[in-house]
């Protein structure tokens, strides 16, 4: 038995030791790695019916990376240019989300970082409150506010800015509000906490020099708060991205969500093969981007998540 | 100058986050309680708890929480006791690992959920198949997929609360216990798990809210046993109800209550070590004077103040009777709705003479007018369209003329004439 | 007394990796005996401790208690009850839930454990302090209630990790007597780890000098103090002044060693190092500084030490005069004051003399960090 095991047994006993490496065991390799393996090589096989599975048909192939690329073979177009606008329209819709709770954010977790008293605890209640809340019903609300009768337009109509119905679900206003609102919190926290720890006595000491406020937060507090910054930008990216909620209650009949057509594969045109081969195509894109702009900004892994 | 202009536009800019974040969970808990059928705030029609009642009806819904109790049950049990040991292992794996294990158990967490739903499902598929067993097996069975699917990610929630805490403890108490005799499982049970139950029933609330509002990895995975998240998702998609908003509104109302109560517990706590601290030692040994539960907690208050707000509502539920002003403005909305039909019909009478006439002058043949083309959706939102799709058997008579948008969006009525 | 449970440590090494924590270490500790080891923190005596608790497998070698070879057997299944250094006492059980944990893990009901843990508090002298928590009790209150909890185990051996160093020192000096009576009333081993010379000396039977995962020295607290056998021991335990130099002439118990500075110099070697040490050989001889007195004018040479005096300083119970000594090193000479009169010598040159059997002479070694 290896020495790392043994101390290990030893420091837990046999009993206890067991239970831990088996439940660990069986969350990464069961739950963690092996689906993902599993749904890698699914993602390079044919769709077929059951019976054929394991039989002579079931190969490898590149079709169902094919197909998102160029298209139903024969088709009219060179391009799959639906799925592919569809996916490049996702990850840009997920960058812009990005940004804008980032902004909208990083003065909140500021705030709340450095000021002190019993406000502070209510305004952390009332953050989380609204995160409790089930996700479909926060897109359903977004959906009263910005429907054609909803709250905004009644309003803007009835102080005359408009007088026809602007429809913030086709212009897609809706779903960036609606994405923007679930994910507020994964970007405050990280950000929060950071700042949490932030010593005042360094903003004195910069506004002592005579640094305007500006400068305060650009070379004192956002070089300090990089680690929470970019962790909550990860989160957000990442479940903006793969978000299905709010592009199927928010979206417009037009604009598509990718995960939504992976759903489509999956439930509408039950091929299997097909919706794993664009999760696939997701997952990896994101990451590498993710890895690309951690890069960028020279952010280590081990940062997220704390 | 500057400094007050600085803390209004602070101000300002706290209003308008919270607006933000607030306003739309309090505009839908209000309109549950206005009688159109289609959720809205405004125009205001009459109080009304009908839709609660319709809710309470809903076998679908009904359904969809038990099996949302099931599977947050079961998620909880298995994504706090998977977080716990992988907490544990993180404490205590070779250091060489480590990074790579911390990547790996909290990689779920930026996994999007569908490629969770996804992968869970083709992998215990194939191992379904592989062990040759039938579709109706525990391993493809609805609970059972949702809640393996949930906890992948959930788990590495759990973790990150509990290793928090676990970074806290001190080894020497375990080993205190095991050299004053006992196990390593007693010393678990009785030193370990005592210090972690706040943290556990954190992880536990926590796991249980993610999984009772998960949607992405389970709309994969549910199979048989649609959650409520699940029923939901289907009814926003197919038409909305105020029902669903009173739906959110006893959820919103549930967590304010429970957020309430807990911040007035740890205000209790904090007051109660505050007076031990303060105590004497013979004060201490007496009896310890507990303060007022509500001496400077205002959250305690609050819940009180809610509590109490809660029991009237139920009681004017009750007794309330929003069938004289339902029928007013029924009545009203079927003048204007005949109004509007009268202004249609003479509007397409003139359309038409004036067509006639166009016609006449150009002698071409024109088309047929084209129906509807009043809003931007169509009839995307007209509640009667898409609610075909809802087998939602309702007692109440469905108001389907007085909708969202009146009866002039339609289109039934304008085929009547 | 009763004789109690002897503990043996016999051939013992500990390695982590390539790390030697402990090398080679054997100790036979009498049952009933309160045995102390002594040294810097990182000599390896906190490793002895916990491979006597269980918590460690010893890499060679063996750990006998009461006789009986204790490998494989876990620390919940020896006969030992070790007080941390931080005391780890369960911060969510009250203080009377703690003192009768091990009760607890045996099944006995709480009626028995309560009236077990009044009877151990009103020895501990903190009765009706039971259902307070860990956290509202003081430093020494704790103290107590971890000295208790481990007595209520009814160990035969008692393990204490450095248990005072949280303490300030009047309390220390305290629960060092009070250490000490209460294992003469329970008669059982104490094994206490410390690197306060001071702990080691008042209250041990015997002191094994650690360093750098070395036993150098096991003995009673005067015979390490008064007859040290390395250089390390010399001057780790109490002060003392060293005086380096090479062995010119052995005589006996007695050798003279010819220094740079001081020149010729009588010694007596330590006991341990008789006929082992030859002319030519490195060795230091140390004296303490109560030893010195200023010379007469007869005193003789090879007793005599000449010194500038660099400072002086009065402490009440004595005089100390500092002076530039062998090697850059400074030597401390401590008068009693028995009411005699003093003159400062700040800048003058002195002669100080000693008698020979209170310089000891060990082989040249290695001396502890000031």
């Amino acid at each position: 038995m290896p020495r790392f095991l043994k101390e290990f047994f030893n420091r837990n006993g046999t009993g206890m030791g067991l239970a831990i490496l088996g439940l660990v065991i069986f969350w990464t390799i069961g739950l963690i790695i092996l689906p993902q393996l599993s749904m890698l090589d699914f993602s390079f096989r044919p769709n077929l019916p059951p019976p054929e599975i394991g039989g002579p048909k079931d190969v490898y192939t590149l079709e169902n990376y094919k197909y998102l690329i160029y298209g139903p073979e024969g088709g009219s177009q060179d391009y799959n240019a639906v799925d592919l606008r569809v996916f490049f329209r996702t990850l840009l819709a997920a960058v812009c989300v990005t940004i804008f709770n980032l902004i909208l954010c990083y003065p909140i977790a500021y705030y709340l970082g450095q000021s002190k008293g019993s406000h502070i605890r209510i305004f952390a209640i009332m953050l989380i409150i609204p995160y409790w809340i089930n996700e479909i019903l926060r897109a359903f609300a977004l959906r009263i506010i910005f429907g054609e009768t909803g709250v905004l337009n009644t309003l803007f109509m009835g102080l005359g800015i408009w007088d026809t119905p602007f429809d913030f679900i086709r212009n897609d206003i809706a779903l960036y509000a609606g994405l923007g609102y679930a994910y507020i919190l994964l970007m405050i926290f990280p950000i929060y906490n950071v700042i949490e720890s932030l010593d005042h006595n360094q903003i004195e000491a910069a506004r002592d020099l005579g640094a305007p406020w500006w400068r305060i937060h650009w070379r004192v507090v956002i070089p300090y708060a990089k680690p929470g910054i970019s962790s909550g930008c990860t989160m957000v990216f990442m479940l903006s991205a793969g978000a299905l909620a709010a592009p199927q209650i928010l979206g417009g009949p037009s604009s598509l969500w990718f995960t939504q057509l992976i759903y489509q594969q999956f439930n509408d045109n039950n091929d299997w093969p097909q919706g794993a081969a664009y999760a696939i195509v997701l997952l990896v894109t994101c990451i590498l981007f993710v890895l690309a702009v951690m890069r960028l900004f020279k952010v280590n892994m081990g940062d997220i998540g704390k | 100058m500057n400094l007050s202009f600085l803390r209004i536009s602070i101000w300002v800019y706290l209003a308008i986050f919270f607006l933000y974040l607030l306003g739309p969970l309090v505009i839908m808990s209000v309109t549950a309680f206005n009688s159109s059928a289609f959720p809205r705030m405004t125009p205001w029609e009459c109080l009304t708890f009908q839709w609660f009642g319709e809710l309470f009806q809903d076998q679908r819904i009904l359904n969809g929480i038990k099996n949302s109790l099931i599977i947050g049950a079961g998620t909880v049990v298995l994504s706090v006791a998977m977080g716990l040991a992988g907490a544990l292992m993180l404490t205590q794996i070779w250091p060489k690992l480590r990074a790579t294990y911390y990547t790996i158990i909290i990689a779920p967490i930026l996994i999007p959920g569908v490629v969770l739903g996804i992968s869970t499902l083709v992998f215990w598929d194939r191992i379904n198949r592989m062990l040759g067993l039938g579709a109706d097996s525990v391993l493809s069975n609805g609970i059972f997929l949702t809640v393996i699917g949930q906890s992948t990610f959930i788990a590495s929630y759990c973790m990150l609360v509990l290793v928090a805490r676990l970074q806290r403890y001190d080894v020497a108490l375990t080993e205190a216990a095991l050299d004053l005799g006992a196990t390593h499982a007693q010393a678990f049970r009785k030193i370990l798990l005592p210090f972690m139950r706040p943290a556990i029933a954190s992880a536990a609330v926590l796991a249980f809210l993610a999984s009772f509002e998960n949607y992405n990895t389970t709309t994969f995975t549910f199979g048989e046993y649609p959650t409520l998240t699940i029923e939901l998702a289907q009814k926003v998609r197919y038409g909305i109800t105020p029902s669903i908003s009173a739906l959110a509104f006893i959820i919103v109302a549930l967590t304010v209550f429970f957020a309430l109560l807990n911040e007035a517990k740890l205000k209790r706590q904090e007051l109660v070590a505050a007076a031990r601290k303060n105590a004497t030692v013979e004060e201490l040994a007496g009896k310890i004077k507990l303060p007022s539960f509500f001496a400077g907690n205002v959250a305690a208050l609050l819940v009180v103040v809610f509590g109490v707000a809660t029991i009237t509502v139920v009681g004017t539920a009750t007794a309330y009777n929003p069938a004289q002003c339902i029928a007013n403005v029924k009545e009203q909305k079927q003048l204007e709705a005949e109004q509007r039909i009268q202004e249609l019909r003479k509007q397409r009478e003139e359309r038409r003479k004036q067509r006639e006439a166009e016609e006449a002058e150009q002698g071409g043949a024109q088309s047929m007018p084209k129906p509807s083309n009043n809003s931007g959706f169509g009839n995307v939102f007209a509640p009667n369209t898409l609610g075909g799709g809802d087998e939602e058997s309702s007692s109440e008579p469905q108001p389907s003329t007085n909708g969202g948008f009146g009866g002039a969006f339609d289109p039934n009525s304008l085929k009547t004439d | 007394m009763s004789a109690g449970v002897g503990v043996d440590l016999e051939n013992l090494w500990i390695r982590f990796g390539d790390f030697v924590a402990v090398r080679d270490a054997n100790v036979n500790i009498n049952g009933g005996d309160f045995f102390s080891f002594l040294g810097p923190s990182g000599c390896g005596k906190t490793t002895i401790l916990r491979a006597v608790s269980g918590f460690l497998d010893p890499s060679e070698g063996k750990v006998l208690i009461g006789g009986n070879d204790m490998r494989g057997i876990g620390p919940n299944k020896r006969p030992t009850a070790l007080i941390f250094q931080n005391l780890a006492l369960f911060p969510l059980m009250k203080v009377w839930e703690n003192i009768t944990f091990s009760m607890e893990i045996k099944g006995a009901s709480a009626r028995e454990r309560r009236k077990r843990a009044d009877e151990l508090l009103d020895m501990i002298a903190l009765p009706g302090q039971g259902d307070k928590l860990p956290s509202e009790l003081s430093g020494g209150q704790r103290q107590r209630v971890a000295i208790a909890r481990a007595l209520c185990a009814e160990p035969d051996v008692l393990l204490l990790d450095e248990p005072l160093s949280a303490l300030d020192l009047k309390l220390r000096q305290h629960m060092r007597t009070e250490l000490r009576e209460i294992q003469q009333r329970v008669g059982i081993t104490f094994i206490y780890i410390t690197h306060d010379q001071g702990e080691a000396l008042t209250m041990s039977d015997n002191i094994a000098v650690m360093r750098a995962g070395v036993i150098d020295q096991i003995a009673d607290g005067k015979t390490i103090y008064n007859d040290p056998n390395t250089a390390f021991a010399a001057s780790f335990v109490g002060e003392n002044n060293v005086f380096r130099g090479k062995i010119r002439r052995v005589m006996g118990t007695e050798a003279v060693i010819s220094t740079n500075r001081t020149g010729d110099l009588v010694a007596r070697i330590s006991t341990a190092n008789q006929g082992k040490m030859r002319e030519g050989d490195e060795a230091m001889m140390f004296v303490r500084p109560e030893a010195f007195a200023i010379a007469s004018d007869d005193a003789p040479g090879d007793h005599c030490v000449t010194a500038r005096v660099k400072h002086e300083e009065f402490e009440g119970n004595v005089f100390n005069i500092f002076t530039e000594g062998d090697g850059g090193k400074e030597i401390k000479v401590s008068l009693p004051n028995v009411g005699q009169s003093f003159e400062d010598h700040t800048g003058q040159t002195i002669r100080l003399e000693y008698e020979t059997r209170n310089a000891v002479l060990v082989p040249a070694g290695e001396l502890a960090a000031e």
